[in-house]
């Protein structure tokens, strides 16, 4: 069994969006619920980049940790999910969430809280695999066709990577020998490439 | 600048370029030796090792940058709602490490504490008796209106106590004896209830003030009161309508009062565009609040009921007899000033209504 996780390279990210809508599509989340959002920092200014973020199913949970009715649990795929039938609503995982991945659809009046939904990573509900059920409550689940979430498969320029945490960092090694030190060191390969070589780069300013 | 003095000056650079290359010929074999040398000390090793590149990371900045470490960092995305450009919500590890490691623990030990105090007290002592036992004369210590407010707090407080605590504790309490299924509809019921009646709260709150605020301002003799605890432990202390620890209790009971129900309007509505960190402090002081004043609510409720003979009656029909009063507000029943009529329906009775604690 494979553990099973996000990675966004902030490299390639372009902040098409593509992830957000390949999820709300394959998983029919409601109305005014996110699980997976881009965020871009440092917009329009040197150094901007961009980041596709959701639940990123910490091994030691937060959410799982705050949880009042203990509504959420590991899948054996690493995978974190929850129980609807469990949830009241009560927003104490939003608090505890570092991502602010779990969101919850307003049901009444003033806001009250309905029950919390987020990413599965594709992977469904406690339901059986595949059932209406779980479709109506969770949405897809591409773990047991076998597949990986959509998100991650949509991304146009592979920045959103998904699956097994080895294979992933295998993939994210590759891409950091290749780039050589620009990813250490993005001021050398563009904005201001001055080695510190003793006497200046040659036709450089200094 | 002669053309001399600049050969001159060449001539001296090329020596002294020569020189150097000379020493670094000597000196280049010595070079694993030193490095040796510096590694067997780390920290000269660690001062000599120069970053060839100045410029920091782009990579370690912006992971700085989203993780809030330096000070709040948002950025911009598509996505509509309160704090969807942050993207580490740092807070929530202080918030979670709160409720987890010190509110439930603590709050547990603290509840304990005052039960088990208490339970001490009445075990050795026993009820506080009236000296002289009921004289039989009944004396209005509360109206009805002030009755009417005080059970509608307390009420409400108790309704809120049981179902905030349910889901404080109820997953360590009572998911071992309803299962997960049983308590999870116990929990969504507690919850719809502390957020409906909750706001209620309020204006049982700015009722119980106005109506009590006046008797309770700390005067001369409340010192002397404080210092032998009320006669708690023997002796008699002069008290008015209300002694000093009636006044703390009222004291404690509106700071914390209010401050529980401010965080808890901030909690209950999240429509206001409060961010998480808003909500995340209200709760610590929800929290904090709530537990302090249950635990004090422990030692109010104690002592107007089986605590001490003869006062549950003032708030249950509103007399009290003239014995308690003498011991308990003699400084109170010296004013004079109160209604003695007695109702038919507790006439008869000589310790105030059936059911209550002598």
């Amino acid at each position: 069994m494979a553990l099973m996780k996000f990675y966004c390279d902030a490299e390639r990210c372009i902040e098409c969006n593509g992830c957000v809508t390949a999820c709300k599509n394959e998983n029919d989340v409601p109305w005014g619920v996110n699980r997976r959002r881009v965020v871009t920092i440092k917009d329009g200014e040197p150094g901007e980049r961009s980041l596709s973020v959701a639940c990123m199913h910490c091994a030691d949970a937060p959410c799982a940790a705050v949880c009042p009715v203990n509504c959420f649990y590991t899948t054996k795929d690493g995978v974190v999910l929850h129980n609807k039938d469990l949830c009241i609503g009560c927003g104490y995982c939003f608090y505890a969430c570092p991502f602010g991945a779990p969101q919850f659809p307003t049901v009444g009046a003033f806001g009250s809280r309905g029950k919390m939904d987020k990413c599965t990573f594709c992977g469904g509900g406690p339901e059986e695999d595949l059932s209406e059920a779980e479709r109506t409550k969770y949405g897809s689940n591409r773990l047991a066709e076998g597949k990986l979430p959509l998100c991650a498969e949509m991304c146009s320029t592979k920045a959103l990577l998904a699956g097994d945490a080895d294979v992933l960092s295998g993939i994210y090694r590759k891409r950091v020998i290749n780039r050589g030190a620009s990813v250490l060191d993005w001021g050398v390969s563009y904005q201001n490439a001055t080695l510190k070589v003793p006497g200046g780069a040659p036709g450089k300013a200094k | 600048m002669t053309n001399i003095e600049t050969k001159r000056l060449r001539m001296r650079k090329m020596l002294s370029w020569s020189a150097y290359t000379l020493l670094l010929i000597v000196l280049l074999p010595l070079i694993p030796y030193g490095l040796q040398a510096a590694s067997d000390n780390g920290e000269a090793a660690s001062q000599a090792r120069v970053n060839p590149i100045e410029v920091p990371s782009p990579g370690a900045e912006l992971w700085r940058n989203v993780r809030q470490r330096d000070a709040e960092y948002t950025g911009i995305t598509q996505v509509k709602g309160v704090d969807t450009g942050t993207l580490i919500n740092a807070a929530g590890e202080d918030w979670r490490l709160f409720r987890m490691q010190t509110l439930i623990p603590y709050g547990a030990i603290l509840m304990g504490l005052i039960l088990a105090a208490i339970l001490a007290f009445y075990v050795t002592r026993g009820s506080v008796k009236i000296p002289g036992g009921f004289s039989g004369k009944k004396i209005l210590r509360f109206t009805m209106s002030e009755r009417m407010v005080h059970w509608a707090t307390a009420g409400l407080f108790w309704l809120l106590g049981v179902t905030g605590l349910t889901l404080l504790y109820g997953r360590f309490v009572l998911i071992p004896l309803f299962g997960l299924d049983g308590f999870s509809v116990t929990a969504s019921a507690c919850k719809e209830i502390h957020n409906l009646f909750g706001p209620l709260f309020l204006f049982a709150m700015i009722a119980l003030v106005v109506t009590f605020i006046k008797d309770n301002f700390f005067v001369r003799g409340d010192g002397t009161w404080l210092s032998k605890l009320g006669g708690l432990f023997g002796g008699h202390v002069s008290a008015g309508r209300f002694n000093a620890g009636e006044k703390m209790w009222f004291w404690i009971a509106t700071l914390l009062g209010f401050a529980l129900v401010i965080t808890g309007l901030i909690l209950d509505f999240a429509v206001f565009g409060q961010g998480r960190v808003v909500m995340e402090l209200s709760h610590v002081v929800h929290g904090l609040s709530a537990v302090v004043m249950i635990a004090v609510s422990f030692g109010h409720i104690y002592l107007g009921t089986a605590g001490m003979e003869g006062s549950f009656s003032s708030m249950a029909n509103g007399y009290v007899d003239e014995n308690w009063a003498k011991a308990h507000h003699d400084l109170w029943l010296k004013e004079g000033v109160h209604p003695t009529e007695t109702k038919p329906w507790h006439k008869s009775t000589t310790g105030g209504p059936a059911g209550a604690p002598r």
